[in-house]
Protein backbone atom coordinates (compact mmCIF):
# COMPACT_ATOMS: atom_id res chain seq x y z
CA UNK A 1 0.00 0.00 0.00
CA UNK A 2 2.96 2.29 0.95
CA UNK A 3 5.15 1.32 -2.37
CA UNK A 4 1.65 2.37 -4.15
CA UNK A 5 1.06 5.57 -2.94
CA UNK A 6 4.97 6.69 -3.09
CA UNK A 7 4.73 5.42 -6.82
CA UNK A 8 1.89 7.13 -7.19
CA UNK A 9 3.46 10.87 -6.19
CA UNK A 10 6.54 9.81 -7.93
CA UNK A 11 4.50 9.27 -11.38
CA UNK A 12 2.59 12.15 -10.96
CA UNK A 13 5.86 14.40 -10.35
CA UNK A 14 7.51 12.70 -13.63
CA UNK A 15 4.08 13.39 -15.55
CA UNK A 16 4.25 16.90 -14.95
CA UNK A 17 7.77 17.30 -14.95
CA UNK A 18 8.04 15.75 -18.67
CA UNK A 19 4.73 17.43 -19.93
CA UNK A 20 5.73 21.17 -18.75
CA UNK A 21 9.53 20.21 -20.26
CA UNK A 22 7.77 19.81 -23.44
CA UNK A 23 4.92 22.59 -23.10
CA UNK A 24 6.56 26.34 -21.91
CA UNK A 25 8.01 28.46 -23.98
CA UNK A 26 10.29 29.89 -21.55
CA UNK A 27 13.91 27.00 -22.40
CA UNK A 28 14.58 27.65 -18.37
CA UNK A 29 11.37 26.64 -17.19
CA UNK A 30 11.55 23.33 -19.84
CA UNK A 31 15.14 22.59 -18.17
CA UNK A 32 13.34 22.77 -14.74
CA UNK A 33 10.55 20.78 -15.41
CA UNK A 34 13.19 18.41 -17.08
CA UNK A 35 14.92 18.40 -13.50
CA UNK A 36 12.49 17.61 -11.21
CA UNK A 37 11.22 14.64 -13.72
CA UNK A 38 14.71 13.40 -14.07
CA UNK A 39 14.67 13.54 -9.50
CA UNK A 40 11.40 11.68 -9.80
CA UNK A 41 13.24 9.05 -12.03
CA UNK A 42 16.08 8.56 -9.59
CA UNK A 43 13.12 8.00 -6.88
CA UNK A 44 11.48 5.32 -8.82
CA UNK A 45 14.96 3.41 -9.17
CA UNK A 46 14.98 3.27 -5.60
CA UNK A 47 11.48 1.74 -5.25
CA UNK A 48 12.62 -0.91 -7.32
CA UNK A 49 15.30 -1.14 -4.95
CA UNK A 50 18.09 -0.15 -7.12
CA UNK A 51 20.41 2.01 -4.76
CA UNK A 52 23.23 1.97 -6.58
CA UNK A 53 21.26 3.00 -9.93
CA UNK A 54 19.16 5.51 -7.61
CA UNK A 55 23.06 7.22 -6.91
CA UNK A 56 24.10 7.35 -10.76
CA UNK A 57 21.40 8.97 -11.74
CA UNK A 58 21.41 11.35 -9.25
CA UNK A 59 24.66 11.67 -9.43
CA UNK A 60 25.28 11.86 -13.38
CA UNK A 61 21.52 12.78 -14.74
CA UNK A 62 20.48 15.58 -12.23
CA UNK A 63 23.93 16.27 -11.05
CA UNK A 64 25.73 16.60 -13.97
CA UNK A 65 23.47 16.26 -16.99
CA UNK A 66 20.86 18.52 -16.36
CA UNK A 67 23.09 21.18 -14.10
CA UNK A 68 25.13 21.83 -17.02
CA UNK A 69 22.03 21.49 -19.51
CA UNK A 70 20.77 24.88 -17.51
CA UNK A 71 24.04 26.15 -17.27
CA UNK A 72 24.28 26.20 -21.08
CA UNK A 73 20.77 27.58 -21.38
CA UNK A 74 21.96 30.63 -19.12
CA UNK A 75 24.96 31.19 -20.80
CA UNK A 76 23.09 31.30 -23.98
CA UNK A 77 20.80 33.58 -22.31
CA UNK A 78 18.09 33.51 -25.46
CA UNK A 79 16.07 36.78 -25.58
CA UNK A 80 12.39 36.42 -26.10
CA UNK A 81 12.67 37.38 -30.16
CA UNK A 82 15.26 34.85 -30.41
CA UNK A 83 13.14 32.14 -29.30
CA UNK A 84 11.40 30.31 -32.05
CA UNK A 85 7.67 31.49 -33.00
CA UNK A 86 5.49 28.38 -31.97
CA UNK A 87 1.46 29.55 -32.70
CA UNK A 88 0.25 26.50 -33.14
CA UNK A 89 1.98 24.32 -30.58
CA UNK A 90 -0.69 22.88 -28.82
CA UNK A 91 -2.56 21.54 -31.94
CA UNK A 92 0.96 19.87 -32.90
CA UNK A 93 1.15 18.15 -29.79
CA UNK A 94 -2.22 17.31 -29.99
CA UNK A 95 -1.50 16.25 -33.49
CA UNK A 96 1.40 14.02 -32.55
CA UNK A 97 -0.12 12.71 -29.70
CA UNK A 98 -2.54 11.02 -31.73
CA UNK A 99 0.03 9.89 -34.46
CA UNK A 100 1.84 8.12 -31.39
CA UNK A 101 -0.76 6.68 -29.47
CA UNK A 102 -1.28 3.12 -31.83
CA UNK A 103 2.58 3.25 -31.27
CA UNK A 104 2.18 3.82 -27.26
CA UNK A 105 -0.06 1.02 -27.08
CA UNK A 106 1.98 -1.39 -29.13
CA UNK A 107 4.67 -0.74 -26.78
CA UNK A 108 2.66 -1.22 -23.83
CA UNK A 109 0.83 -4.36 -24.66
CA UNK A 110 4.60 -5.95 -25.84
CA UNK A 111 6.04 -4.76 -22.51
CA UNK A 112 2.91 -6.54 -20.43
CA UNK A 113 2.78 -9.92 -22.38
CA UNK A 114 5.60 -11.59 -20.68
CA UNK A 115 2.49 -11.73 -17.52
CA UNK A 116 5.80 -11.41 -14.90
CA UNK A 117 5.55 -10.91 -10.96
CA UNK A 118 8.05 -9.35 -9.34
CA UNK A 119 10.21 -12.04 -7.76
CA UNK A 120 11.59 -12.05 -3.61
CA UNK A 121 15.20 -9.93 -4.28
CA UNK A 122 18.09 -11.83 -3.15
CA UNK A 123 20.47 -9.92 -0.19
CA UNK A 124 22.36 -7.43 -1.45
CA UNK A 125 20.26 -6.68 -4.44
CA UNK A 126 21.41 -3.60 -6.14
CA UNK A 127 23.99 -2.64 -3.80
CA UNK A 128 27.51 -1.47 -5.30
CA UNK A 129 29.04 -4.57 -4.50
CA UNK A 130 26.48 -7.03 -6.88
CA UNK A 131 26.57 -4.36 -8.79
CA UNK A 132 30.65 -4.20 -9.59
CA UNK A 133 30.60 -7.92 -9.71
CA UNK A 134 28.14 -8.00 -12.68
CA UNK A 135 30.08 -5.10 -14.54
CA UNK A 136 33.17 -6.16 -14.25
CA UNK A 137 33.02 -9.84 -14.96
CA UNK A 138 30.18 -10.10 -18.09
CA UNK A 139 30.36 -6.32 -19.19
CA UNK A 140 33.58 -5.54 -18.76
CA UNK A 141 33.86 -4.93 -23.11
CA UNK A 142 30.80 -2.65 -22.67
CA UNK A 143 32.06 -0.58 -19.83
CA UNK A 144 35.96 -0.44 -21.76
CA UNK A 145 33.87 0.61 -25.08
CA UNK A 146 32.02 3.20 -22.70
CA UNK A 147 34.97 4.80 -21.35
CA UNK A 148 36.16 5.44 -24.88
CA UNK A 149 32.84 6.55 -26.27
CA UNK A 150 32.94 9.16 -23.39
CA UNK A 151 36.44 10.34 -24.68
CA UNK A 152 35.15 10.72 -27.78
CA UNK A 153 32.46 12.34 -27.23
CA UNK A 154 34.66 14.68 -24.94
CA UNK A 155 37.01 15.84 -28.05
CA UNK A 156 34.35 16.16 -30.15
CA UNK A 157 32.40 19.03 -27.55
CA UNK A 158 35.66 20.92 -27.22
CA UNK A 159 36.09 20.94 -31.30
CA UNK A 160 32.29 21.82 -32.01
CA UNK A 161 32.23 24.61 -29.13
CA UNK A 162 35.83 26.19 -29.70
CA UNK A 163 35.53 29.82 -31.28
CA UNK A 164 38.14 29.86 -34.16
CA UNK A 165 37.96 27.46 -36.97
CA UNK A 166 40.66 24.44 -36.75
CA UNK A 167 43.88 25.81 -38.46
CA UNK A 168 44.90 22.82 -40.20
CA UNK A 169 45.40 24.51 -44.02
CA UNK B 1 3.06 -4.39 -6.22
CA UNK B 2 3.37 -5.37 -9.89
CA UNK B 3 5.30 -4.15 -12.98
CA UNK B 4 2.13 -3.12 -15.23
CA UNK B 5 2.23 0.74 -13.70
CA UNK B 6 6.08 1.14 -14.46
CA UNK B 7 5.75 -0.43 -17.99
CA UNK B 8 2.82 2.44 -18.62
CA UNK B 9 4.46 5.14 -17.09
CA UNK B 10 7.61 4.17 -19.17
CA UNK B 11 5.40 3.90 -22.69
CA UNK B 12 4.26 7.61 -21.30
CA UNK B 13 7.53 9.13 -21.00
CA UNK B 14 8.60 7.44 -24.31
CA UNK B 15 5.57 8.51 -25.88
CA UNK B 16 6.01 12.30 -24.62
CA UNK B 17 9.50 12.44 -25.71
CA UNK B 18 8.19 12.12 -28.96
CA UNK B 19 5.64 14.49 -28.96
CA UNK B 20 8.37 16.81 -27.72
CA UNK B 21 10.12 16.00 -30.80
CA UNK B 22 7.71 16.18 -33.72
CA UNK B 23 5.81 19.24 -32.04
CA UNK B 24 8.51 21.76 -30.76
CA UNK B 25 11.08 23.87 -32.89
CA UNK B 26 12.87 25.03 -29.74
CA UNK B 27 16.38 23.13 -29.94
CA UNK B 28 16.94 22.34 -26.33
CA UNK B 29 13.40 21.09 -25.76
CA UNK B 30 14.53 18.42 -28.70
CA UNK B 31 17.51 17.61 -26.83
CA UNK B 32 15.48 17.65 -23.80
CA UNK B 33 12.65 15.05 -25.34
CA UNK B 34 15.56 12.83 -26.61
CA UNK B 35 17.11 12.62 -23.23
CA UNK B 36 13.65 11.88 -21.47
CA UNK B 37 13.25 8.69 -24.25
CA UNK B 38 16.41 7.56 -23.26
CA UNK B 39 15.41 7.91 -19.56
CA UNK B 40 12.17 5.84 -20.11
CA UNK B 41 14.26 2.82 -21.53
CA UNK B 42 16.45 2.99 -18.70
CA UNK B 43 13.29 2.59 -15.94
CA UNK B 44 12.35 -0.25 -17.99
CA UNK B 45 15.75 -2.10 -17.96
CA UNK B 46 15.64 -1.08 -14.17
CA UNK B 47 12.03 -2.60 -14.19
CA UNK B 48 13.35 -6.41 -16.42
CA UNK B 49 15.99 -6.47 -13.80
CA UNK B 50 14.25 -6.88 -10.83
CA UNK B 51 11.73 -8.95 -12.64
CA UNK B 52 14.10 -11.47 -13.04
CA UNK B 53 16.04 -10.58 -9.76
CA UNK B 54 19.69 -10.21 -11.14
CA UNK B 55 21.69 -7.21 -11.50
CA UNK B 56 22.39 -7.35 -15.47
CA UNK B 57 19.76 -5.01 -16.61
CA UNK B 58 20.64 -2.19 -14.15
CA UNK B 59 24.29 -2.67 -15.50
CA UNK B 60 22.87 -1.95 -19.42
CA UNK B 61 21.24 1.35 -17.53
CA UNK B 62 23.94 2.45 -16.15
CA UNK B 63 25.86 2.14 -19.08
CA UNK B 64 23.47 3.61 -20.88
CA UNK B 65 23.63 6.85 -18.10
CA UNK B 66 26.95 7.18 -19.44
CA UNK B 67 26.05 7.12 -22.82
CA UNK B 68 23.47 9.83 -22.36
CA UNK B 69 26.32 12.10 -20.45
CA UNK B 70 28.11 11.60 -23.52
CA UNK B 71 24.84 12.38 -25.68
CA UNK B 72 24.34 15.36 -23.83
CA UNK B 73 27.86 16.89 -24.10
CA UNK B 74 28.10 16.70 -28.19
CA UNK B 75 24.41 17.83 -28.58
CA UNK B 76 25.24 20.99 -25.65
CA UNK B 77 28.34 21.81 -28.01
CA UNK B 78 26.04 21.68 -31.41
CA UNK B 79 23.43 24.03 -29.73
CA UNK B 80 26.04 26.52 -29.22
CA UNK B 81 27.90 26.41 -32.03
CA UNK B 82 24.48 26.70 -34.04
CA UNK B 83 23.47 29.38 -31.76
CA UNK B 84 26.76 31.25 -32.08
CA UNK B 85 25.87 30.95 -36.15
CA UNK B 86 22.74 32.41 -36.20
CA UNK B 87 21.65 33.57 -33.02
CA UNK B 88 18.44 31.71 -32.79
CA UNK B 89 17.54 28.59 -31.29
CA UNK B 90 14.73 27.65 -34.13
CA UNK B 91 15.16 24.60 -35.58
CA UNK B 92 13.51 25.29 -38.82
CA UNK B 93 16.55 28.45 -39.47
CA UNK B 94 19.09 25.36 -39.92
CA UNK B 95 18.24 23.94 -43.50
CA UNK B 96 22.22 23.19 -44.68
CA UNK B 97 21.23 20.10 -45.45
CA UNK B 98 17.90 20.26 -46.78
CA UNK B 99 17.22 20.68 -50.41
CA UNK B 100 14.70 23.28 -49.89
CA UNK B 101 16.40 26.03 -51.06
CA UNK B 102 17.49 24.06 -54.26
CA UNK B 103 14.66 22.35 -55.76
Amino acid sequence: MLENSIFAILALFLLFGSLGMISFKQTVFSGLSFLLAMMALAGLFALLENSFLFLAQIMVSVGAVVVISLLVMLSVNVNEQNLPNEPAKFRWMLFSAILVSPFALLMYKSLTHMNREFVETVAGYGSLKMMGATLFSDWVLPFEIVSVLLLTAMVGAIIIARKEPANDA
Amino acid sequence: MTPEPFFALATVLFSLGIVGIISRRNLFVIYMSIELMLSSVNLILAVFSRLHGDMNGSVIALLMIAVIAAEAALFLAIIVGLYRQRRTLDSDVFSKLSQRDTL
